[in-house]
This record gives C-alpha cells, sequence and structure tokens, in this order.
C-alpha cells in the first residue's frame, strides 16, 4: 500500500472549501438620478477553506446582477471577506459592466449581537466608478424565501490541486502501469486529439520504460499516429518526462516519429478533479487499476503539428486523464463526452483480468458531471448497484456499444458509435506481456438521454447528441 | 417650572428696564443646551427658593413686590454656607442677563465679514452608509485638522469626522454671541469636573474644536517642558518640536497683537505691570487684523482668528481631505484577527438611520483629551490601565477690579496681555476679558447688589489666572465624558498667589477696589485687605475653572505608564494615532495650541516616514 501524501490533502491546501449561492434584492439610487432603481444580486461564493465562523474567510464571488434599466451582467465576479465575529463585518466587493461602464459595488454587512438578524442581512453599499462613488443603496437578503434555498446551497468541496493529481503514483513496483493521457477536439476543424504516455514496469522486474504515442483524428482524412519511446524512465515531481516529452501541470510537449507529429500545448483546468473510480482506489489502489481526471474539464491552446499541417488550438475542449494500475482490463470501453455548459460525462465499463472477477459482466463506472454536481452520487453505486442489483448495464460492441442505468429517480441510456473509418487500433502490452488491442476515436458519435421519473412515468430531463465530438474507445483480447 | 421669579429676585426686576423680561425665556433656552443634571440642578435650585419664599411670605417669588424679594434673598445671604450654591445659580442667569442686556444695547455695528476658505464639508446626513479611505481623523480640533492636513498631503484619502457643525464667519457675525454659545460648546459650556473643588471646563464643539472658541493665544511650548517631555517621560518627537512649532506659527499667521485694537482691559494690565516693574507684554496671537471684537470665545465673527478652520482646515481640503460635520463615531473598528495583532479597520458612526462606516487602515484619534478616552473604552482599546488618567487641566480664576472711569473691557482684544513675572512658579497671568456675562468672573451679591454690579459692570477689569499643575484629574465614562479633578494642595496654594499677584497688578493700575470672587468677602478696598482675605481662604471657596486638559492618553517611553508610545501610537493595536491634547505627556503650562499642533505635526510625520 501507498504511504505517499495523499494529493489535494497537504499540510497547506485546506483539505475542503466552502462554495454557497446567496440572492439578495433591494434598491440603488445613483447619484446623477432622483430616483431609486430595484436591484437584484446572485453570487455563488467559493472559498479554498471550510469556513470558519469565528475567524475571517477570503472567498471568491461570481453571478450576475440585475439592476433595473441599466444593467444586467451575468459575469459578475469579485471578493467577500466574511467574518462575522472576528471583525463583525462581511464584506462584498463585485465587479460588473452596467450600460457598458466598469462599476464596482463596495459594501459591507456590520454584524452586530443588538440586532443579529438585520445586521447579518443588510448590505449597505457604494457604487464606484474608476474610484469615485457614482451611487449608493441596500441589499436584503430576503429571509423568507432565500434562507432556504441559501442554507441548502452550502457545499464543502474537497480542494484539489489539479498539478498535485498529476505527479507519478509509481514507487519501484513491479508489474505496474501508469498513463498520462489527453483527448481533445479542434473546434475550428473538427479534429481529435489523442496523447498518450505511459509507464511500463514489467512483472519479470527489468527495467521500467516510458513510451506512448500521438494521434490525430482529422475531420477529412485518415487517422494519422506515431508512437515515441520506448525510453528510460526517469523519475520527475511534475508528471511525465521521457524523450522529450513532457506532461506537466498546465504544459504538453513533445514531439515523435522523427518531428513529423510535434505539439506544444498549454492546459487549463476549467473543473474540478473527477474520480471515475471510487476515490479510495485512486488513494488506495486496491482495485486493478482506477482512472480518473485531474480536471473533468480543459482547455487547451497551442500547436499540433503533423506532416504538413498545423493545427492551431484556441480553448480547446477535452481532458487529461490519468491511470494506474496492474495492466489493462480483459475487456473495457471508455467514454469522455463534453456536453457543453461545463456538463461532462466520463464512463469507463470494464471486464478484470484477474481470476474471478473476469468471469462477471463489465463493471460500469460513470460519472456525469452536471451544474457541477456529479451522478451518481458514490460511483460504487453505478458499477455494482446494491450487492449486484440495479447495477448499470453496459453492452461493449463495435462500432456502437451502450451503457444504460437507474438510481433513485434518474436513468440515463448512453449509445456511443466509433464509425471503422475514424478509428485507430493499437496494440498494448501489459507489464506481464500480455497483450490487448485498443480501438480508440477521439470523433466518436454519441447520445446520452437523462429521464427522471415523474408520477407514473419518465420524462426525458436532458437529452446530449454529439456528433463527432466524443472520445471513446474499446478495448478487446 | 417658569424661572420668572427666580430671575425678577435675583436681578432685582423694578420693571424699570425692559430687558430683565426676557431673561426667563433666554435662560430657558441656556437651560436647554445644558446636560441633565446641570438643568435638573437649576430647576430644582429655582424650586427651592419658591419654596423658601412661600415658607417666608405665603407666596411665590414671582407673586412678591420687590422690596419683598429682596428681603427673603437677605434670609438666604445671611447663611455663608449658601453662597457657593447661589453662585452657581448664578452663572447661567448672569449669561442670559447679559445678553439680554446687550441686545438693549444694541449689537455693536460689524464691519464686512472677509469670506472663509472654502472647506469640503458634507452632513453626516449625505454622507454613504459604506465608504472607504486611507485615513480617517477623529476630530476637527487644533490636533485632528493638522493630522488630516499632514496625512491629505501625503497624497492619502482623508474623512475628518466631527460631531459638531460647521460655522462660517459670516453666521457668527449674525447672531448674538448666546446663541452661538450653546451650539459651540459641548454640554452647553456647562462640562463639570467633579472633586474636592469642583471646575468648569469649557470644550469647544465645531469644525474647528476649541481653536473656534479658544482666545487666539499662542504660546510656543516652554524648553523646559519640552526638555521634561522627551527625557522624563520618553515623548522623543518633542526634541524636534521647533521646525514644528514654526510650521505651526507659520500656519496660524501668529504674531504680538498690536496695541491699536487692544483695549482698555489690556492696557490697565500693561500699566500695572509698568508700575510693580512686572515682565508683560500684549500677547502673541493667530488673529492678524483682529479688529477687537471680544468675541473669541464664542467664535471670530470678523474672520480674523485663524482657527484651525479657517488656516488648517481648508489647506487640508484643498488636497483632497473631506470633513463629515454632525458625525458622532461610536467606535473605532477594529480587525481582531490579524496576524501581528489587532489593527484598526475604520469608524462607525451614530445616525438615527443606523449609523455608517468608513474603513481606513489608519485611525486618527483627535477628539480631544476629554473625548478620546471614552472614544477608546467604546472601541474596546481601552485597556490600559492609565487611559483616561494623567489629565492636568489649567485650573484658572479671575479677579475684577472696579476703576473710576468706565473700561468697557469688552470693546478691544478678549485676551489682550501675558504677565510672564510669577511663570517661573507655575502662575501665568493673562488680561482676558469677556462679553457680560460669559467670563468666568461671577460678579457678587443677589437682588438690588447684583443689579447695581451689572449697572456698573463697564467699569470693572478683569485678569485670569491659570496655573500649571499636577495630573490630578481622570477622565471617566464610556458614553458620557465625567470627569474627575482633585486639586493638589501645592496647585491651591498656587491659586491663592495668583489671586493675590492679579489683585496687586489690578491696585498698581489704579482700581478703586478688587472684586476677589470669594463668596464671602467679595470686594477688598487694599493689599492689606486682601492678604487678609487670602489668609482665611482655601482654594475652595475661589471660583474655579479649567481651560486645556491635556495628558489622558500620554505618549511615553515606558509601556506601564504611557497608553501611547514614543510617537504617538496607541499600544495594543496597529494602525491608532492619537493626535490631540490627550497625547501630550505633561501640563504644557501655556494655552496649548501650537503644541497640540506640533504634537500632531511630528506624531504623522514619523508616521509617514516609517
Amino acid at each position: 500500500m501507498s504511504t505517499r501524501p495523499v494529493p489535494g490533502a497537504s499540510g497547506t491546501t485546506p483539505a475542503r472549501g466552502t462554495v454557497f449561492r446567496e440572492a439578495m434584492l433591494g434598491t440603488l439610487r445613483l447619484d446623477e438620478e432622483d430616483r431609486t432603481r430595484p436591484i437584484r444580486l446572485d453570487l455563488t461564493v467559493s472559498a479554498d477553506r471550510v469556513m470558519r465562523p469565528t475567524g475571517t474567510t477570503d472567498a471568491r464571488a461570481t453571478g450576475r446582477i440585475r439592476i433595473a434599466g441599466w444593467a444586467d451582467d451575468p459575469d459578475a465576479h469579485g471578493e467577500l471577506e466574511i467574518s462575522p465575529l472576528a471583525r463583525r463585518r462581511i464584506r462584498y466587493r463585485i465587479a460588473f459592466t452596467a450600460d457598458g461602464r466598469r462599476v464596482t459595488l463596495d459594501g459591507w454587512k456590520s454584524v452586530t449581537p443588538r440586532s443579529p438578524v438585520a445586521s447579518m442581512t443588510v448590505l449597505p453599499y457604494t457604487l464606484y466608478e474608476d474610484g469615485a462613488p457614482i451611487g449608493t443603496g441596500t441589499l436584503r437578503f430576503p429571509l423568507t424565501t432565500q434562507l432556504v434555498p441559501f442554507l441548502a446551497s452550502f457545499r464543502f468541496p474537497r480542494r484539489e490541486n489539479p498539478g498535485a493529481l498529476l505527479a507519478p503514483r509509481w514507487q519501484g513496483e513491479r508489474g505496474r502501469t501508469e498513463v498520462w493521457y489527453t483527448t481533445l477536439t479542434d473546434p475550428a476543424t473538427g479534429s481529435g486529439l489523442w496523447l498518450h504516455h505511459e509507464l511500463t514496469a514489467p512483472a519479470d522486474g527489468s527495467e521500467p520504460y516510458a513510451h506512448g504515442w500521438a494521434a490525430v483524428f482529422p475531420k477529412d482524412g485518415p487517422v494519422r499516429h506515431a508512437r515515441f519511446g520506448p525510453a528510460p524512465w526517469t523519475a520527475t515531481e511534475a508528471g511525465f518526462r521521457a524523450d522529450g516529452i513532457t506532461v506537466e501541470p498546465g504544459r504538453l510537449t513533445g514531439e515523435a516519429d522523427g518531428g513529423t507529429l510535434r505539439w506544444k500545448l498549454t492546459e487549463r483546468p476549467m473543473a474540478e478533479p473527477l474520480f471515475t473510480f471510487p476515490r479510495w482506489s485512486w488513494r488506495r489502489p486496491l482495485l486493478p487499476a482506477a482512472q480518473m481526471l485531474p480536471a473533468a474539464r480543459a482547455l487547451y491552446d497551442g500547436t499540433f503539428t503533423h506532416d504538413d499541417t498545423t493545427l492551431t488550438l484556441t480553448a480547446a475542449p477535452g481532458a487529461s486523464a490519468r491511470i494506474y494500475g496492474h495492466g489493462n482490463a480483459r475487456r473495457w470501453a471508455w467514454l469522455h463526452a463534453d456536453l457543453g455548459g461545463g456538463d461532462v460525462l466520463e464512463i469507463v465499463a470494464a471486464v478484470s483480468m484477474r481470476p474471478g472477477l473476469r468471469r462477471l459482466p463489465p463493471l460500469v463506472f460513470l460519472r456525469l458531471r452536471r451544474g457541477g454536481r456529479t451522478w451518481p452520487r458514490r460511483s460504487e453505486r453505478a458499477a455494482v448497484g446494491w450487492a449486484g442489483a440495479g447495477r448499470f448495464r453496459a453492452a461493449i460492441g463495435l462500432p456502437t456499444w451502450t451503457v444504460t442505468g437507474r438510481t433513485g429517480l434518474r436513468r440515463i441510456r448512453v449509445e456511443v458509435t466509433q464509425p471503422a473509418d475514424r478509428i485507430l487500433a493499437l496494440d498494448y502490452t501489459d507489464p506481464d506481456g500480455a497483450h490487448a488491442i485498443c480501438r480508440n476515436t477521439e470523433r466518436a458519435d454519441a447520445h446520452v438521454l437523462l429521464e427522471r421519473w415523474w408520477f407514473g412515468g419518465w420524462r426525458t430531463e436532458r437529452e446530449w447528441t454529439l456528433d463527432g465530438t466524443a472520445h471513446a474507445e474499446v478495448g478487446t483480447r | 417650572m417658569s424661572l420668572t421669579g427666580l430671575v425678577a429676585a435675583v436681578l432685582a426686576d423694578d420693571g424699570t428696564a425692559h430687558w430683565p423680561a426676557r431673561v426667563p425665556a433666554r435662560l430657558e433656552t441656556v437651560l436647554a443646551s445644558m446636560p441633565l443634571p446641570a438643568r435638573a440642578g437649576v430647576r430644582a435650585a429655582a424650586r427651592g427658593l419658591d419654596a423658601y419664599a412661600r415658607a417666608r411670605t405665603g407666596r411665590g417669588l414671582a407673586a412678591l413686590t420687590g422690596p419683598e424679594r429682596e428681603s427673603v434673598l437677605a434670609g438666604l445671604v445671611a447663611r455663608p454656607a449658601l453662597l457657593p450654591l447661589l453662585d452657581v445659580l448664578k452663572v447661567p442667569l448672569l449669561l442670559a442677563a447679559g445678553t439680554e442686556r446687550m441686545l438693549e444695547d444694541g449689537l455693536p455695528a460689524r464691519g464686512p465679514a472677509r469670506t472663509d476658505p472654502p472647506l469640503d464639508c458634507v452632513s453626516a446626513h449625505a454622507w454613504p452608509a459604506r465608504s472607504t479611505a486611507d485615513a480617517v481623523v477623529i476630530g476637527s480640533g487644533a490636533g485632528g485638522a493638522t493630522a488630516a492636513r499632514t496625512l491629505a498631503r501625503a497624497g492619502l484619502a482623508v474623512v475628518v469626522l466631527e460631531e459638531g457643525q460647521h460655522h462660517s464667519t459670516e453666521s457668527f457675525g449674525r447672531r448674538p454671541p448666546l446663541e452661538r454659545f450653546a451650539e459651540l460648546y459641548r454640554d452647553g459650556g456647562a462640562t463639570v469636573a467633579v472633586g474636592r473643588v469642583p471646575l468648569l471646563l469649557p470644550v469647544g464643539r465645531a469644525v474647528g474644536g476649541t481653536t473656534v472658541v479658544n482666545s487666539g493665544t499662542c504660546y510656543r511650548t516652554p524648553d523646559h517642558v519640552l526638555a521634561r517631555w522627551s527625557t522624563d517621560f520618553g515623548f522623543g518627537l518633542a526634541e524636534g518640536f521647533a521646525r514644528h512649532l514654526d510650521e505651526a506659527e507659520r500656519t496660524l499667521r501668529v504674531a504680538t497683537q498690536p496695541l491699536d485694537v487692544l483695549g482698555a482691559n489690556g492696557k490697565i494690565a500693561l500699566a500695572g505691570a509698568d508700575r510693580l516693574g512686572w515682565q508683560a507684554a500684549p500677547l502673541r496671537r493667530n488673529a492678524p487684523g483682529c479688529r477687537g471684537s471680544c468675541q473669541c470665545v464664542v467664535g471670530c465673527p470678523t474672520g480674523a482668528k485663524q482657527s484651525v478652520q479657517l488656516s488648517v482646515l481648508p489647506d487640508a481640503c484643498a488636497a483632497g481631505a473631506r470633513i463629515v460635520t454632525g458625525a458622532r463615531v461610536e467606535r473605532v473598528l477594529i480587525d481582531a484577527d490579524r496576524p501581528g495583532g489587532p489593527r484598526a479597520a475604520g469608524a462607525r458612526v451614530h445616525r438615527e438611520d443606523g449609523g455608517f462606516e468608513i474603513l481606513a487602515p489608519l485611525v486618527v484619534i483627535a477628539a480631544g483629551a476629554l473625548g478620546s478616552p471614552p472614544l477608546l473604552r467604546r472601541s474596546s482599546l481601552g485597556r490600559h490601565p492609565r487611559l483616561g488618567r494623567n489629565l492636568s487641566v489649567h485650573p484658572a480664576t479671575s479677579v475684577a477690579g472696579r476703576f473710576a472711569e468706565p473700561v468697557t473691557a469688552w470693546e478691544g482684544v478678549l485676551q489682550s496681555v501675558g504677565v510672564e513675572e510669577h511663570h517661573d512658579e507655575g502662575v501665568l497671568i493673562e488680561a482676558t476679558a469677556t462679553p457680560p456675562g460669559m467670563g468666568s468672573f461671577v460678579l457678587p451679591g443677589l437682588g438690588g447688589e447684583l443689579r447695581r454690579e451689572l449697572e456698573g459692570a463697564d467699569r470693572l477689569a478683569t485678569l485670569g489666572a491659570m496655573i500649571a499643575d499636577l495630573p490630578g484629574g481622570r477622565v471617566l465614562g464610556r458614553d458620557r465624558t465625567l470627569l474627575r479633578y482633585d486639586l493638589h494642595r501645592r496647585d491651591a496654594g498656587r491659586l491663592l498667589r495668583a489671586v493675590r499677584a492679579m489683585g496687586e497688578l489690578l491696585f498698581a493700575a489704579g482700581a478703586e477696589e478688587v472684586l476677589t470672587g470669594i463668596p464671602a468677602t467679595p470686594r477688598v478696598r487694599s493689599m492689606t485687605d486682601l492678604d487678609e482675605v487670602l489668609a482665611a481662604t482655601s482654594a475652595r471657596q475661589l471660583h474655579l475653572s479649567a481651560y486645556h486638559p491635556t495628558g489622558t492618553v500620554a505618549a511615553g517611553a515606558d509601556p506601564q505608564r504611557f497608553p501611547a508610545d514614543g510617537a504617538g501610537r496607541l499600544r495594543g493595536v496597529h494602525g491608532v494615532l492619537v493626535a490631540d491634547a490627550s497625547v501630550l505627556p505633561g501640563c504644557p503650562e501655556v494655552n496649548p495650541q501650537l503644541s497640540i499642533m506640533a504634537a500632531a505635526l511630528a506624531i504623522t510625520e514619523a508616521h509617514l516616514e516609517r
């Protein structure tokens, strides 16, 4: 068992943060006007630590501000200083755009034990433009309508550093494989990219080696790929580094096939980490292997050159993922689907190589990140259900494979199509020397149907159709 | 109850003049501006007097005839123990009477008032509920104004919070002195220090603080005082005071008062000192072009006196400072959980709609020696055991001399001549005349006797003497200032010596008789008589007032003794400077405006240089 510090739980970074939502209503009087305007402020507040009621918590705020006839900025953002007892103050500084002017709202609730409710709900503020006051007003937190949503919105999410999750897990054990892979779609050309970096520590105790490949899936042309390595493994704190190819937080560079494939990309994590397998299986590698995404979504910028073609990527959506374990599954299917609007679907359905387990049907690990929340709440629920009952099911095949499942009042059906002409088939070698074939495409189609049960019937809650932008693969032996 | 009977009795209103009939109404307005205890005391005394009249005659004072009232009063005056009480009762009454009598004679014609330099004043009602600044200065008196100007000139966004209102020179010229009196003084001028000897301690409340109502006398801090501050107390900034005093004098345009408008009162003092061979001279004042209106204590009606709202605050406003008027600070905001210890975060100001707050990383306390300790207590910054203690005042008493020729002391400079002959012994005599009724000198007698004194007041010349005291006072209280002051035995002796010296001066100048201010023996006609009277008198029997409170948040090196450190920073919190009279570690022994301004300059400059 690994005894290394759990990523994200080191002493310097608090293990959990705080997120809540708050809505306030009130009035604004601009200095140049002799009337008041209604104003509404909806904020999502996130702090890097669990809020300390007796201390001071600094937090970021994003949200929407609406001022009747003057402003409606869905991209208001700023900061909060939450210190109800130590400083007796909850200060809001929110910058937004109103009528083309850049304006800052600065105000604070002044907490006093003499009138705890009023002082915790009334926010007098002043508006500033270029540091000069242009108006004043008061926002009020409406207790009757907002208290319950406010309290129910409190979350204390784990704080994970996406960079720390890129650090190698391998510590010299035999028979391990560790993978850093990145898939993305260039929205300009419709091309898909796949960068696979792998460390293999053979089971026979021979020298570990690093290798991998890069592949591009052009919209109108054949799939092009090139392998790199094997090269000797040199340990690095940051991520993967071998043969001039690097994976480190925020950056991916390398070249293969004598320089005919070159890439130089920057990565911007756009979401919290996503643990496809149960989180504990990443911290304590008890399962044959586990996969996770340091950031459920990321955006990529930079260039990818193959032969004479150079793709210039600007905010290309995709994700990097990590695998650590004993080797590849006996049979597996994988899907990463960027559903738009920040929503992501990640599926791994796999049959283990272990004796006994290999007789089981595929275990489905399905994670739907929607509106910042992940469904099902625990990935074990989809994989094993209640001792097998109610587990999610996968029908692995080509060109189409499906996953279906139900938990609570929701059910999902995912259908993935990997057309033969978009597929790249590659030979995988396990640490024990066994071989598998992976058929991968970053230009898969997918259809996702999410339904909700509502008094006697299933109603469609959301439906997504991805046309050549899903990333998927199917592995067989 | 009506005060008519009381007024008619005390002023012996026989119906021959119109003005006494208007005094009761005027007295009501005077009382309205006073704190509750003073108000209640005067009313209780009026009731007591009325009850005494009923007991003696079966009728109230108002229903009696003139001679009957005289006989009732005579019964009271026969009891010596009652005399001090009756004198206290006379103070507000004489204030009202003096005003009405002056109005009867017609207000002196006033020349065109100067136009005040502009100030950026905002009423507290118009100030936003939430705002920020680089520095908040609490108080706009000599210290606060100087601190605000220094900080504003250094580029900081400064907000000055002032509890009082802004009064323009034009408004001073427009209204009679007493109406201004009630507005310009805290507690209507009736701030009293309780103790073995009660002291009246008037303090100003306006934009400009007490400098609006002081006499304009500007003494540089004596060298021996500065030496004591820096070596004995460790107030290191005192060493560089010379430069700051120069700057303060330059700002206030301090110069020796020319003789042309000095007035008869001052000339009598000069003549007396000349005959005695005493060291005396017209005072150095901050009033270039003074026209001798004799209204310094209720705001100069010609704009000659360079109070800080005419000299320092306009510079501060020109550099960007803003003044909020009518802003009483509830508390200094403290961030208790800052790394490195608590830190000031701004100030909260009282307002009917819940108050407003200004966030600023620097808070300058300049609420005066009487206001700063309660403010710090309200702000949970009052834990230092010496906070509010070490109160020095200049206990003062006054003496009048009656001359054969009219003096008309209220025509000329209010505080005109300084007699420094006894300054080494801690006694500073200053020829001080005030508008009728406003001085600390209380005319003797009741009824007809008092009326005759009032009618003959134009032949009186008055001198005042203040003594350098040992710090014997404490400022108590949190929401209201409570004062306790115990006069030291040494200082009681100094006061009696001061009375003797003033009597000597007046006799030398040709006074027919000297009014001692001692209730039992109000008049003496020779030095021999005076010496006899003084031998049988204790300081308790004098009418004492006090001026120039200092030292309640003293700065010094010893953390146990001084709530502020040698650079004027309040101990136990970051970001709080003390820049008013309270920071002076000991009695300045002279009128302190220049000393306070120099201290504020030194403290804020030291802060900026850090």
